[in-house]
């Protein structure tokens, strides 16, 4: 323990003098949201700046702060001033900002978004009093973009292990207890008390036990797992070493998909680390616990994100989930009692066992404790990753937080191709276990979706329900058959071939697939489809009696067609047509030929933000059949 | 006595009272209960994907399986509520969406049975009147009983491509509804590992990985997958089309001698199937390819002899068998006892052998008995047979710590001894390989060593031989080759408190084989090794216990007084002269063509032409084992039956009449069998509890008096002999599909 101490000694020493800085400071949002941005492109431009104009300075690659459509974010920290951040950094801005701020020492406030102190400086907000950041409580999310996630000393000199610390002080039992007081649920989209599954296990019989963190996080657009684990590594870690403790397990497994590198990679790092500082291996921080931590990568299968896929997966097997009982609690990996939790749920841990099970409970409310982080995204006008507090309502995160939507809002999808699309009337739904599931959906692993008048709710539908087909094991009949018909019928509606019979048909094969299926991928699969059926069955009565589609996105319901009367020949469509189906000589207006139209939709987004024409491309949906 | 631990649980309001352990379906089906499942099947593990046998429990979220979910103390179990009866009504349509099955909701199906005799060899399987499993088929059952009568959902016909390129069975996964109970049989109860699922969604289908075939694969083409297959995916080549067999009876598989239990399946006096039985004591439902596949091709083969022949100097001449009787002994009367030679077989029964023997005492008048073993083996019989009759039974090999296999694969024979090899090895025993290919048994093994025959005896001696005893350089070459630890495995070995040898039919016809066989009876005498004989020849012990031996009367050999250990026999019968030329040879089965002395008259008896270098005189067809009826010794040291399941073939009659007929035409030495019966009570006074024995029969070990002349110098290519062989007739020659296996082992 006293090895640590010293460590963290010189951890807080480093991390004061980076605050105190003598000489700039240079960080770049470099996680992988910030790389397909461009990130890394502006690290070496300001790396050969800097040395071109012999600066000394220290350029730090930090993690996902949060505001994505703000991406590239670079923050220069110069000596005596607060760290200043600038958004949407692209070379042209970047080259104007480095002279202007590095060189010149005045901040370049056009390409500001804000500065990290609490007050307003030189003209420029606080970061975090933006309307996307002010309403969030950030506990899990809380080192994210502001430390180097690559350097365990930061992690240590914000308090970082003082977690595990505290917990090695008491016993098992009691950490338990303090998780139970706290509240937590789970955060991988069940939402069960967590301090309940790890008394199961406690009380397993068996002398091998296994702690098993769930990286795979399959949800199509979510991306809070991995944000986590790319700029935080070490609270997922640390939250390791707590449950491991809690429950017994001396080996724990990161199972995390293999499409992650960079989150992989920082792992690896992080436990080397780990076991530098004496924080993994016998007898840890000098008390009777042995850990160790292993990282086991997936290999494309959503369904390996279902526990007992996943533990068939570690085992070598093919991912296919098994009945329960036995529950994975007393009779998991290789036989033994294994607990599995999420990224999210491990990365909570520190906090609490660090601040108390009563600091926790001051957030959310009553059954539903703490914060969740959720993915943004879709159309909306700030997307990125969130933390906010259970209970926290749709209309605060998607018109305060989000900034709302350019066009009219229809609806959102929470919890990936398990959950459901609320629609409107659903605003006002605070967001927690309980509510989300009476509407129909769930809470998921945090995806959350905005969709516009522009979104067809019957080809959402049938994108999720597609995806879930694609990735369903096999293994047990209704998911296998059943999600196989229901794809077929939803892709009929699209092509304008449906029948009323057919949302009877859904209604009962959904049923029938929740009832019947043999793990959470099949029980869960139809609903996407019935919600949307419950909440928007007019836009599929419309699609069947009426053959149209009013998001005009259905490719066999709608043409496109230019309206000569806006139309001022700027050619930009014409340069976009793949297929070269517009045509007509510059300043006259144009002609689309249907017969070439692949309907990719080129035209009409160029030509609805181009200025000057703008809307001269519409899209109509067939004439009412007959 | 302790109870067992039982449960008291509630089905549909009836309490039960049921064992600890058992799922709610075993419970249910022991209770007579009904509830429809397709995946679920005794002996194998439970899997739950069918999702047909659900019931509603008290306290249990959603619809469990009962396949899957183990009985508790006070459990309330529902499985006839209307809900249910929808959800499996729907979940049965959903199946047979995946599954062509138009048949069974077409009001015309019972009038088209009448009216379509050619239909069902279409290639293609769009419904039950073309499946070749029609009427055997748990989909048609389970249907049937659900009650479903229609269905909304369209058919999606998956459109594999039908395998039909391997031997002995086909498979149409068009028709799978992937239970599962393949994979489940080939992975976890045969150890094998050939099948698996592959791909997902709705794509998910079954087979070897990496689209390899499955000889590739390592498939034995033990047909476990064809006989869990609920529907008619799998079918097997020679039993397709019969629909439901009208017989099922249990015999013992005649063709090597673990004697396994077999329950052929029969319909217009064919056999049409042959399946395990799972609760057999021996093999507990683990048989090979040879008793599995090859006994309807075999049986039923169109070189089948249908009369007695005689040849002429234009070709042969069907005859009957009184002229056939006639002939034979007036041609045995005619000649001196030392101027004939009689010939048995050790794939005969044990009361066909009892007769034999007598017969040549008797009626002959020679004590010359010569059968296949005793040629092929000579001097290396006396070793060879005390090996035999000091074998352990297959159960000691779970026990084992350490395991030498030499000259030993179990990929398309001795099922039941590799299987117990194989889940040691799992169990953590160390297993080495000692053959000049590869074998089945490599990979589970802790070493596989690859070498020629003659060098085997020198590395069982490295093995196992004294840690101060210098290895011989050509064994230190082979294992410097073969990267073989051989320190480790040494150590090991010592440590091991149970110690196994398993010597395969490999190691019979090589050049050193006298060597090994003295290295391994120095094993168990001194080195407290055991002993498991692969053995061949299906009824060696009851060849020599019926006294179908020179030098050996019936019941010699059998071990009453253990002091009495040794039977010693002149060395001069181990090495008959073969080169004077004999006036009469009368061969019942087999004998290596070129072993054969020339002579002036030879009578075949066998059911198939067999190799000869010359033609036979006169053909005396025999029954094969279906058609025969009385017992054989196996493995374990215990009399088996083999029961008659099927009239003989034509004019074709067991052994043992054919034998008593021509005495009843001779002067002296008539035998005076009239039935099966007069013989088993002529043995049973011999041989107590005959033929119903609980207990293993023990045997004497046979020694040489005499100076022991120089051996017999014929030894055949290994690849012949690996030929699968019963009674002389290569099964390869009548079994389409041996043939391409064995090639499969040859390249």
């Amino acid at each position: 323990m006293n090895k640590l101490k010293k460590k963290i000694t010189t951890a807080k020493d480093k991390w004061k003098e980076l605050q105190e800085n003598k000489y700039p400071v240079i960080y770049v949002g470099a996680a992988s949201c910030g790389r397909a941005a461009g990130a890394l492109e502006l690290v070496s431009e300001i790396e050969k700046f800097v040395e071109e104009n012999n600066i000394t300075a220290k350029v730090i690659q930090v993690g996902c702060i949060g505001p994505c459509y703000l991406e590239p974010l670079v923050d220069i920290k110069m000596p005596g001033q607060p760290r200043i951040s600038y958004s949407n950094v692209n070379q042209k801005v970047l080259a104007n900002i480095l002279k202007s701020h590095l060189i010149d020492g005045q901040p370049y406030a056009r390409a500001s978004i804000g500065n990290f102190s609490k007050e307003k400086f030189m003209d420029i907000p606080p970061f975090f009093e933006q309307p996307m950041l002010k309403p969030q409580v950030r506990i899990v999310l809380r080192n994210c973009g502001i430390i180097d996630p690559e350097e365990i000393d930061h992690y240590l000199a914000t308090d970082g292990y003082q977690g595990i610390m505290n917990a090695l002080k008491m016993t098992p039992e009691d950490v338990i207890g303090v998780v139970r007081q706290a509240g937590l649920r789970g955060r991988g989209g069940a939402g069960f008390p967590t301090f309940k599954k790890w008394t199961v296990c406690r009380n397993a019989p068996g002398e091998q036990k296994y702690l098993i963190c769930n990286a795979d996080e399959g949800d199509p657009g979510a991306f809070m797992n991995r944000s986590l684990i790319e700029s935080d590594p070490h609270a997922v870690l640390e939250g390791m070493l707590i449950a491991g403790y809690a429950i017994g397990a001396s080996k724990g497994i990161v199972y995390i998909r293999a499409e992650y590198p960079l989150a992989i990679e920082r792992l690896k790092k992080a436990i080397a680390q780990m076991k530098e500082y004496g924080l993994l291996g016998k007898n840890i921080l000098g008390s009777k616990f042995s850990f160790d931590i292993k990282i086991k990568e997936g290999a494309g299968a959503f369904v390996c994100g279902e526990e007992t896929a996943l533990i068939a997966s570690i085992e070598g097997k093919r991912g296919m989930p098994r009945s329960r009982p036995p529950f994975p609690a007393i009779s998991g990996l290789f036989g033994c009692p294994t607990i599995i939790n999420n990224v999210e749920t491990l990365g909570t841990l520190p906090n609490i066992l660090r601040n108390g099970a009563e600091w926790y409970t001051r957030y959310g409310k009553e059954g539903n404790r703490g914060t969740k982080t959720f993915s943004l995204v879709g159309k909306i006008r700030r997307s990125g990753l969130i933390e906010v507090q259970l209970g926290t309502t749709l209309r605060e995160i998607i018109f305060e937080i989000g900034g709302g939507v350019q066009k009219n809002f229809k609806a959102i999808q929470t919890g990936g191709p398990s959950g459901g699309c609320l629609s409107e009337e659903f605003l006002d739904l605070p967001v927690d276990y309980e509510s989300l599931a009476s509407a129909g959906s769930i809470m998921g692993s945090g995806g959350l979706i905005v969709m516009d008048e522009d979104t067809c709710v019957v080809d959402v539908a049938k994108y999720f329900l597609d995806f879930t087909q694609k990735e369903s094991c096999g293994k047990c009949i209704p998911c296998r058959v059943g999600t196989k018909h229901m794809v077929e019928i939803l892709d009929k509606i699209t092509h304008g071939e449906g029948s009323p019979d057919d949302l009877l048909t859904l209604r009962n094969l959904g049923d029938t697939i929740k009832k019947g299926a043999l793990c959470g991928l099949g029980q869960t699969a139809p609903n996407p489809v019935l919600t949307t059926l419950r909440y928007f069955r007019n836009e599929y009565l419309e699609h069947i009696k009426e053959g149209r589609c009013r998001a005009v996105v259905c490719k066999d319901l709608i043409e496109y067609r230019v309206i000569k009367e806006k139309c001022t020949g700027c050619q930009s469509c014409v340069r976009v047509c793949p297929t070269g189906a517009i045509s007509g000589p510059r300043s006259e207006p144009h002609n689309l030929d249907p017969t070439k139209c692949i309907k990719c939709r080129s035209c009409y987004e160029i030509c609805r933000f181009d200025a000057i024409a703008g809307d001269a491309i519409v899209i109509r949906t067939a004439e009412k059949r007959s | 006595m302790t109870k067992e631990k039982t449960v008291n649980i509630t089905i549909d309001n009836q309490r039960l009272e049921v064992k600890a352990g058992l799922t709610i379906l075993q419970a249910a089906r022991l209770n007579n209960i009904y509830i429809p499942s397709l995946c679920a099947m005794e002996h194998l593990p439970s899997y739950g994907a069918c999702r047909l046998c659900i019931v509603e429990v008290d306290g249990i979220r959603g619809f469990p399986t009962s396949c899957t979910t183990p009985v508790d103390e006070g459990m309330v179990i529902r499985t006839d509520t209307q809900e249910l009866r929808n959800l499996r009504q729907e979940i049965l349509k959903l199946l047979l969406s995946e599954h062509p099955a138009s048949c069974l909701f077409c009001s015309e199906k019972d009038e088209c049975m009448e009216f379509q005799g050619t239909i069902r060899k279409v290639g293609y399987t769009t419904g039950c009147r073309y499946c070749p499993n029609d009427h055997r088929c748990e989909l048609q059952t389970i249907t049937e009983k659900i009650g479903l009568t229609e269905t909304s959902y369209p058919v999606y016909y998956r459109n594999f491509p039908i395998e039909k390129y391997d031997p002995f069975y086909d498979r149409d996964y068009n028709l799978c509804i992937l239970c599962g109970r393949c994979i489940r049989v080939c992975n976890d109860i045969r150890l094998n590992g050939t099948l698996s699922f592959k791909q997902r969604g709705q794509l998910t289908t079954i087979g070897p990985a990496f689209d390899r075939s499955h000889i590739e694969a390592g498939c034995e083409f033990c047909g476990a997958c064809v006989n869990v297959c609920p529907t008619g995916t799998l079918s097997v080549k020679t039993g397709k089309w019969y629909g439901a067999p009208e017989k099922e009876i249990k015999t013992t598989c005649n063709f090597c001698s673990i004697g396994c239990v077999l329950k052929l399946q029969t319909k217009n006096n064919t056999v049409i199937d042959s399946v395990p039985d799972y609760d057999s004591p021996i093999d507990k439902g683990i048989i090979c390819v040879k008793g599995r596949f090859c006994i309807t091709e075999y049986v039923h083969s169109p070189t089948r002899y249908d009369s007695p022949m005689e040849m002429t100097p234009v070709g042969y001449n069907n005859i009957d068998w009184e002229q056939a009787l006639n002939m034979a002994s007036e041609k045995i009367g005619s000649s001196k006892p030392d101027e004939s030679m009689f010939i048995v077989s050790p794939y005969m029964l044990n009361e066909d052998l009892f007769v034999a023997q007598e017969f040549a005492r008797k009626t002959i008048g020679t004590d010359n008995i010569i059968s296949a073993p005793l040629l092929y083996l000579s001097d290396d019989f006396v070793p060879y047979w005390n090996m035999t009759c000091r074998s352990f039974g297959i159960d000691a090999i779970k026990d084992a710590h350490a395991i030498i296999t030499i000259g030993f694969n179990s990929l398309y024979d001795y099922s039941p001894i590799g299987i117990e090899i194989k889940k040691s090895a799992r169990n953590g025993a160390c297993v080495v390989t000692i053959n000049h290919k590869e074998t089945n048994l490599d990979m589970l093994s802790h070493s596989s060593i690859q070498a020629e025959p003659s060098l085997w005896h020198d590395i069982l001696d490295a093995l196992i031989g004294d840690k101060r005893k210098a290895i011989s350089k050509t064994a230190e070459e082979v294992f410097k080759k073969e990267h073989i630890d051989i320190e480790e495995i040494r150590k090991l070995f010592s440590s091991a408190k149970s110690r196994i040898i398993v010597l395969g039919h490999q190691s019979i016809n090589h050049p050193k084989r006298s060597d090994l066989f003295h290295k391994i009876e120095d094993a168990i005498e001194k080195k407290s090794w055991g002993i498991i004989m692969a053995n061949p020849y299906t009824n060696l012990m009851g060849m020599l216990l019926m006294g179908a031996f020179p030098g050996i009367r019936p019941k010699d050999i059998l071990l009453e007084d253990p002091r009495d250990g040794f039977l010693n026999l002149k060395s001069g019968i181990f090495n008959p002269d073969l080169n004077k030329k004999k006036k009469l040879i009368y061969v019942l089965g087999d004998v290596p063509a070129d072993l054969l002395p020339d002579c002036d008259y030879l009578i075949y008896q066998n059911a198939i032409p067999g190799r000869f270098s010359r033609q036979p005189d006169l053909i005396l067809p025999t029954t094969i084992f279906p058609e025969s009826e009385g017992t054989i010794l196996n493995s374990e040291h215990l009399f088996m039956p083999v029961n008659k399941v099927i009239e003989p073939h034509m004019d074709s009659k067991q052994d043992w009449w054919i034998l008593q007929a021509i005495s009843e035409r001779m002067k002296k030495g008539k035998l005076k069998y009239k039935n099966l019966q007069s013989i088993q009570t002529e043995i049973k006074k011999l041989i107590k509890g005959y033929p119903n024995n609980k207990k293993r029969i023990e045997f004497k070990r046979l020694g040489i008096s005499g100076v022991t002349k120089t051996k017999v110098d014929k030894y055949f290519p290994i690849p012949d002999f690996t030929r699968a062989t019963h009674r002389g007739i290569a099964l390869s020659d009548v079994v389409s599909g041996m043939k391409v296996i064995e090639r499969s082992i040859d390249e």
